[in-house]
């Protein structure tokens, strides 16, 4: 009886304290949360069930969900959300690089007489090589010198804290402000980045106006033979780190996948038709590479060891990579002289070009992800790495590849791990902003994302029914995804 | 070796830390770049906003002042100062209380109603905004601050972040508490909130950026241009004036400027938060 009482008192402060939070999250959530779901079956629509018509609400069943996947739009903007979400790997990546970089010991530059003789020779340094490369538009050379030794002197002084203050900025600033200067900076005509661009355009043009038609060919050779040439390099460096990295390799493997679309469609010249194949290999090599995964348990294993089915999965959706790669190289070599002949070579129209905004936006939300808190988690996670595991690597003569793919990346996969799945979820819900200040989702639904089209639909028409069942479908997507995620992501992290 | 911590093996020359310096000065000036243009071209006559320079012929700080005229900025920025500031404020308490109902009391069904919580951070926020809009219709709220402020005044993140905070103070200060006599009341205001003001401090700029600088509720929100947040206001600049680059560049900065300021001075508890909220989930 006694216990029974404490109980319930315990019960009843737990909940006092928590009364005040619990209130507002019932009322604008859970409340919020159910009724969009009831939403999702009605025909609610503003124009039509409002204070001077009051035709009743209906529940229309599945017909909302009906509509929206018969709705080619729909599609168009589901795969505009996906397509910005290739920018994810890449920007996680640069967080890496960024990280690796921020918790380096920076000490040890010397004295401040020496601090002070370095900025001189570095002012001077780039004001020549600034005056050489002709990089000459008034004061601009003194004031980008300047501002470069000005930086330098301070991360002298202030080290890490003074870059990670530059990196993290972009991203503490996110949001409507900074989009709104990068429409401005974009601006075809008047913008700083085809004003800069725009003598490199000629340069280039001129050069291969010079040369004869017939060298689209050659040159095309000659890229692909490169980018060869390049993959071979890297395959011998990476070598053996490559086959024993357990943690690392799949990894690696699907964010290079997934790097690649982005680089390889942004160009223009991959026409419409050109994107149907890429898209078909690209799917089949990903699906090929999910359901290669499970094959690496156990039991799969060593029934396929056998028949080396695993160790040909790997390498070869590596290599349909490399090809994808190898054939975008190619086809910039070809097209380029031939677009120099016809003159048709500009700086690109950025926001206002079908094929360029979306590469034009993740360009600029590249530039705010590289320092964001995904930065700072794997600044927190490579300070948490024992410094002991390095130690004995070097004792046993690994050079710094391995220590990477064998210590680095394997003792940063929870942070890693965590990181995807919140960059999916946010990925999958972005892009409202970024459309609605820079692009109103246009050229042609080109930037539109899911999320604009729910801005749109729930918002502008006003056919709330619809949108929520809009929204219905992404939570479904996002729930699928962060489920994938769990089942294949994490594998290596509890490991 | 130079990535090695320096050791008695490994001294490390100095000179080997410059090529990072040099490193991340470059990579530093070409994020600021975005930043040094929209300085300059704030100081800009219009005439000169298509200029290969960068550099303004004569530097007119008149712009900043002519933003105020053009439209009603110190409105905006009033305007986004309250709500956020507001917002803070209440999720502060109903963060910190809650927070404390989850790492120090004990109730039955208390780990499942966290995980509840839990849970509602992964679910997108677009769901529960069409609906909660409808809400805000109901009680009235449309078009006013309060009905800015409210929905974002409680959070689950808040309430995460603060709980994992409070989780690292050691249990053995409430039981000496506990002892004295001390009611559970007294404890979170006494003994429990001082020691996770590192975490109430992110907390606290973690809320006022993210609300002085959201978007979405305040853009379908707000009907009069004198209730206006920074962000819609700059928007709606942008669609008015929008020729006038220049003033609009001036009115970024000094929306933009603060929060610079702000970061460099906050950072240490800025990070220290992430990483209590990231890593340890």
């Amino acid at each position: 009886m006694k216990a029974s009482t404490a109980k319930r008192n315990r019960l009843v402060t737990g909940l006092l304290f928590l009364a005040p939070s619990i209130g507002g999250f019932l009322l604008f959530t859970i409340v919020p949360l159910t009724l969009s779901f009831a939403m999702a079956f009605t025909n609610w629509d503003v124009r039509r069930h409002n204070m001077f018509r009051t035709e009743s609400i209906e529940f229309v069943g599945w017909e909302n969900f009906q509509r929206l996947l018969s709705h080619p739009a729909f599609w168009q903007y589901l795969s505009n959300t996906l397509f910005f979400m290739m920018g994810i790997p890449v920007a996680i990546i640069g967080s890496l690089l960024a990280a690796l970089l921020l918790t380096k010991d920076l000490r040890g530059v010397g004295s401040l007489r020496r601090i002070h003789f370095i900025a001189v020779g570095v002012l001077l340094i780039s004001l020549i090589a600034l005056h050489l490369t002709g990089f000459d538009f008034g004061g601009m050379k003194f004031m980008i010198a300047l501002l470069f030794g000005g930086i330098l002197v301070a991360g002298f002084l202030g080290r890490s804290t003074v870059y990670r203050t530059l990196f993290y900025a972009p991203h503490f600033t996110g949001g409507v402000a900074t989009f709104l200067l990068w429409k401005k900076m974009y601006n075809p005509q008047t913008g700083p980045i085809n004003t800069a661009l725009s003598p490199v355009v000629s340069s280039i043009e001129s050069l291969f106006q010079w040369l004869p038609p017939v060298a689209g060919p050659i040159l095309a050779l000659v890229a692909v033979l490169l980018g060869l040439t390049t993959l071979g390099l890297l395959h011998r460096k990476l070598g053996q780190a490559w086959l024993d990295a357990e943690a690392g390799r799949g990894a690696l493997l699907a964010l290079g996948l997934l790097s690649l679309f982005p680089t390889a469609m942004g160009f223009r010249w991959m026409q419409e038709t050109w994107l149907a194949p890429l898209w078909l290999v690209g799917a089949v090599v990903s699906v090929g590479w999910f359901m290669a995964r499970p094959m690496r348990q156990q039991p799969f294993r060593q029934v396929s060891a056998g028949f080396g089915l695993m160790r040909l999965a790997l390498p070869l959706s590596g290599a349909v990579v490399a090809a994808l790669l190898l054939i975008g190289l190619g086809l910039v070599a070809w097209r380029l002289p031939l677009m120099a002949a016809s003159g048709e070579m500009a700086p690109p129209d950025w926001l206002a070009d079908y094929h360029w905004a979306k590469p034009a936006i993740m360009i600029m939300a590249f530039w705010a992800a590289v320092g964001s808190n995904n930065m700072i988690l794997y600044i927190a996670g490579l300070t948490n790495i024992p410094r002991e595991l390095y130690e004995a690597a070097e004792i046993d003569g690994a050079n710094r590849w391995s220590c990477f793919w064998h210590i680095t990346w394997p003792q940063l996969a929870p942070v890693t791990f965590f990181i995807v799945v919140m960059s999916v979820i946010h990925g999958l819900q972005g892009g409202f902003e970024m459309a609605r200040a820079m692009t109103q989702g246009g050229p042609a639904g080109a930037t539109t994302t899911l999320s604009y089209f729910v801005y749109i639909e729930g918002f502008e028409s006003g056919r709330l029914g619809y949108a929520s069942a809009v929204v219905w479908a992404l939570f479904a997507i996002v729930m699928f995804m962060t489920l994938l995620n769990f089942k294949f992501g994490n594998q290596n992290v509890n490991d | 070796m130079s990535w090695l911590p320096k050791t008695e093996l490994n001294p490390g020359a100095p000179r080997s830390t410059l090529r990072y310096h040099l490193l991340l000065t470059f990579l530093g000036l070409l994020m600021m770049l975005p930043f040094v243009w929209m300085v300059l071209t704030g100081l800009k006559p219009l005439a000169e906003v298509a200029n290969e320079s960068w550099i303004p012929s004569e530097f007119k700080w008149g712009n900043f002042k002519e933003v105020f005229s053009v439209i009603p900025f110190g409105r905006f920025y009033w305007n986004s100062l309250l709500v956020a500031s507001w917002v803070t404020f209440l999720q502060v308490i109903t963060s910190s209380l809650a927070a404390y109902s989850f790492s120090r009391l004990r109730w039955p069904g208390r780990d499942k109603v966290f995980l509840l919580y839990l849970s509602t951070l992964m679910l997108p926020g677009l769901v529960v905004v069409i609906t909660n809009y409808q809400i805000m219709i109901k009680l009235g709220l449309v078009d006013t601050l309060v009905g800015l402020v409210l929905p974002s005044a409680f959070t689950a993140f808040g309430t995460f972040l603060l709980r994992q905070f409070m989780l690292t103070i050691s249990p053995s200060l409430d039981e000496a508490a506990e002892m004295d006599g001390a009611s559970k009341w007294r404890i979170y205001l006494d003994v429990i909130l001082p020691l996770c003001r590192p975490g109430l401090i992110a907390l606290t700029i973690f809320t006022f950026v993210g609300n002085y600088q959201s978007f979405f509720w305040p853009l379908v929100m707000m009907r009069d241009q004198e209730k206006y947040t920074l962000p819609v206001g700059l928007l709606f600049f942008d669609s008015e004036v929008g020729q006038s680059t220049h003033l609009l560049m001036a009115a970024v900065t000094m929306s933009v400027l603060p929060m610079i300021i702000l970061f460099a001075c906050l950072q240490r508890f800025l990070i220290s938060g992430i990483q209590m909220g990231g890593v340890k989930g």
